[in-house]
């Protein structure tokens, strides 16, 4: 951000000073009720305050078995996709960043196409073609559905990266005899392997929120985390647990995100959210 | 973003068909996936809407389409769809823009903070998000308990009315729109907006006659981009929206999965590609030359 204007220096800055505080209320006070459900016993209208604080719901919520199948079906789902994810977009994402070769430009543009198109309609569509393919309600259904969904984020972003890296200093290391793998190992991956880990971490977090494509295809064998979190929030009369799974969930990707955000900068961060 | 590859460099010494080859070899796999797996299926879905089996075999029909126009249930949701993806649009401009215009010409310290809090909800997913939303801002919520504690009437909740969704809407695409809006008002030169301060121009005159001009690629960009996200949302709409009408997202997952009709779910989801086709078309080509233009 290149910030030139000194207009405001020895003023108080009002403006920015208001955004900040409604930014703040309109942003934290939605995240902090949920924060306080977490960790209520009773909290009865009208009172400002909980009437009891207390962990009893998390034990009520950890001891559920919808909670544990759902979480281990999540991080399957998430883990394979990412792996598939990572095995057939780095090498890709290489390619496109130091070969030649016919239609480059054109397959590396067609990547967009995901982002194109309204994402649940391009959903339907692949669903019904799963139909034909008996591939509804099925693990690798949700698999397939959820990896055409990371293929951008894991190819422009560690493109990128492949391109960020020291091209003399792979030369230098040429010349003094290395081959090719060794300059990979020991010069390439150092230098891109920090983007490339943040885009698989983004990959693997994205992945686990992803709601819609895994309840179209893997309804209703199929539960993932965000499905059991939609069900708690529409027939569960008990609030706390879907507060206190947010909770549990919400800050283990909060500071992996925060972490990939870090490396790759925050306009590369939004591209791999499409933007 | 691609630069033209130096020739000496990995694989060097190698003919250059051989090159070519393995380069092709590596981008197969994701590249086939995008084939079968996005391009393919749309063809598949529009032609299977228009060309549709009958007594006497395939022929061409568009009874679903008819149908779908027909019906005043599904002309609602569609109608509700374009009405809350507009008002979000033009509710995130309102909103990201003076953001924007704050964060590109603030030099105070407030200009981190507002920055970190505007793309904070980036890092909420959208179930967590709906889920706080209807604690804050539903009936007997965070917000009536407020209002209530001051002696002040409760609100009419948004909640399960069309206002849930779109506030949800535009919490969740704020980062977005303020980050796109923010990168288009880089390119604009500070000695344009000087000269014209020089002049006597006004904040405002300055907006509309230096500024605006300037940056009205990345305005549609924004907004394209924006509408293809909101068009067919599903989560916050599905959580926070009225049962009916519905947008189109969860309308489609209904006729899917609970009505088991495949045929009408992909006419909907073809109407919703129609709907969105100028913003896609236009996102993939700004996008497509701003690559070029790095390129050369």
């Amino acid at each position: 951000m290149i910030r030139t204007y000194s207009s405001t220096s020895g003023r108080f800055d009002w403006t920015g000073f208001l955004f900040a505080v409604v930014l703040a209320i309109v942003i934290a006070v939605p995240l902090l009720v949920v924060f306080t459900w977490a960790f209520t016993e009773i909290w009865r209208y009208p009172a400002v305050i909980p009437q009891k604080f207390g962990l009893r719901f998390w034990n009520q919520t950890l001891s559920r078995a919808d909670v544990w199948d759902a979480l281990s079906i999540s991080l399957q789902l998430s883990a394979t996709v990412t792996a598939l994810s990572a095995l057939i977009c780095l090498p890709a994402a290489y390619a496109f960043a130091r070969m030649k070769f016919p239609g480059r430009d054109l397959f590396f543009l067609s990547f967009l196409a995901s982002h194109a198109f309204p994402k649940f309609g391009l959903l339907v569509a692949i669903a019904a073609i799963f139909l034909q393919l008996n591939l509804i309600a099925t693990f690798w259904g949700v698999v397939l559905i959820q990896l055409v969904g990371t293929l951008m984020l894991m190819i422009w972003i560690p493109v990128a990266a492949f391109q960020a890296v020291d091209r003399r200093m792979e030369e230098a290391a040429r010349d003094v005899g290395a081959g090719p793998l060794r300059v990979f190992w020991s010069i390439t991956l150092p230098q891109a392997g920090p983007t490339i880990f943040a885009a698989v971490l983004l990959t693997f977090v994205s992945t686990f929120y992803e709601t819609e494509g895994a309840w179209l295809i893997g309804a209703p064998q199929i539960r993932t985390m965000p499905v059991l979190m939609i069900n708690f929030i529409n027939n569960q009369v008990v609030i706390q647990y879907g507060a206190v799974l947010s909770v549990i969930l919400w800050v283990p990707s909060f500071i992996a995100l925060m972490f990939a955000r870090r490396v790759i900068g925050t306009g590369a961060f939004a591209k791999g959210f499409g933007a | 973003m691609a630069d033209t590859a130096i020739p000496s460099a990995i694989g060097g010494s190698e003919p250059a068909i051989g090159r070519g080859l393995k380069g092709l070899l590596l981008v197969a796999i994701p590249v086939f996936l995008v084939g079968w797996l996005i391009i393919y299926p749309i063809i598949a879905a529009i032609l299977s809407t228009l060309f549709v089996d009958g007594p006497q075999g395939v022929h061409f029909s568009t009874a679903s389409y008819q149908f779908f126009f027909s019906d005043p249930y599904s002309r609602a949701n569609l109608a509700l769809t374009l009405w809350t993806t507009g008002l979000c649009a033009v509710l995130l401009l309102l909103v990201g823009l003076p953001i924007a215009l704050y964060l590109r010409f603030s030099t105070s310290r407030f200009a981190d903070l507002v920055q970190s809090l505007a793309i904070f909800p980036m890092f909420v997913p959208s179930i967590i998000l709906s889920y706080a939303l209807i604690r804050t801002i539903g009936p007997n919520g965070t917000l009536d308990i407020l209002l209530n504690a001051i002696g002040l009437p409760k609100i009419p909740s948004p909640y399960l009315t069309p206002w849930g969704p779109v506030i949800g809407l535009v919490w969740d695409n704020l980062p977005l729109t303020v980050l796109m809006l923010t990168a288009g008002l880089g390119s604009i030169s500070n000695s344009a907006v000087e000269a014209a301060r020089d002049v006597g121009a006004g904040p405002i005159r300055v907006f509309w006659h230096i500024i605006l001009p300037r940056m009205g690629n990345s305005i549609l960009v924004t907004i394209s981009f924006t509408v293809l996200g909101i068009f067919s949302s599903f989560t916050l709409p599905y959580v926070l929206g009225p049962a009916s009408p519905e947008m189109m997202g969860p309308f489609m997952l209904r006729t899917f999965n609970d009505l088991y009709d495949p045929l009408n779910a992909k006419t909907q989801a073809v109407i919703s590609f129609v709907f969105c086709l100028f913003f896609g078309l236009f996102y993939v080509w700004s996008i497509a030359r701003n690559q070029r233009s790095q390129t050369r």
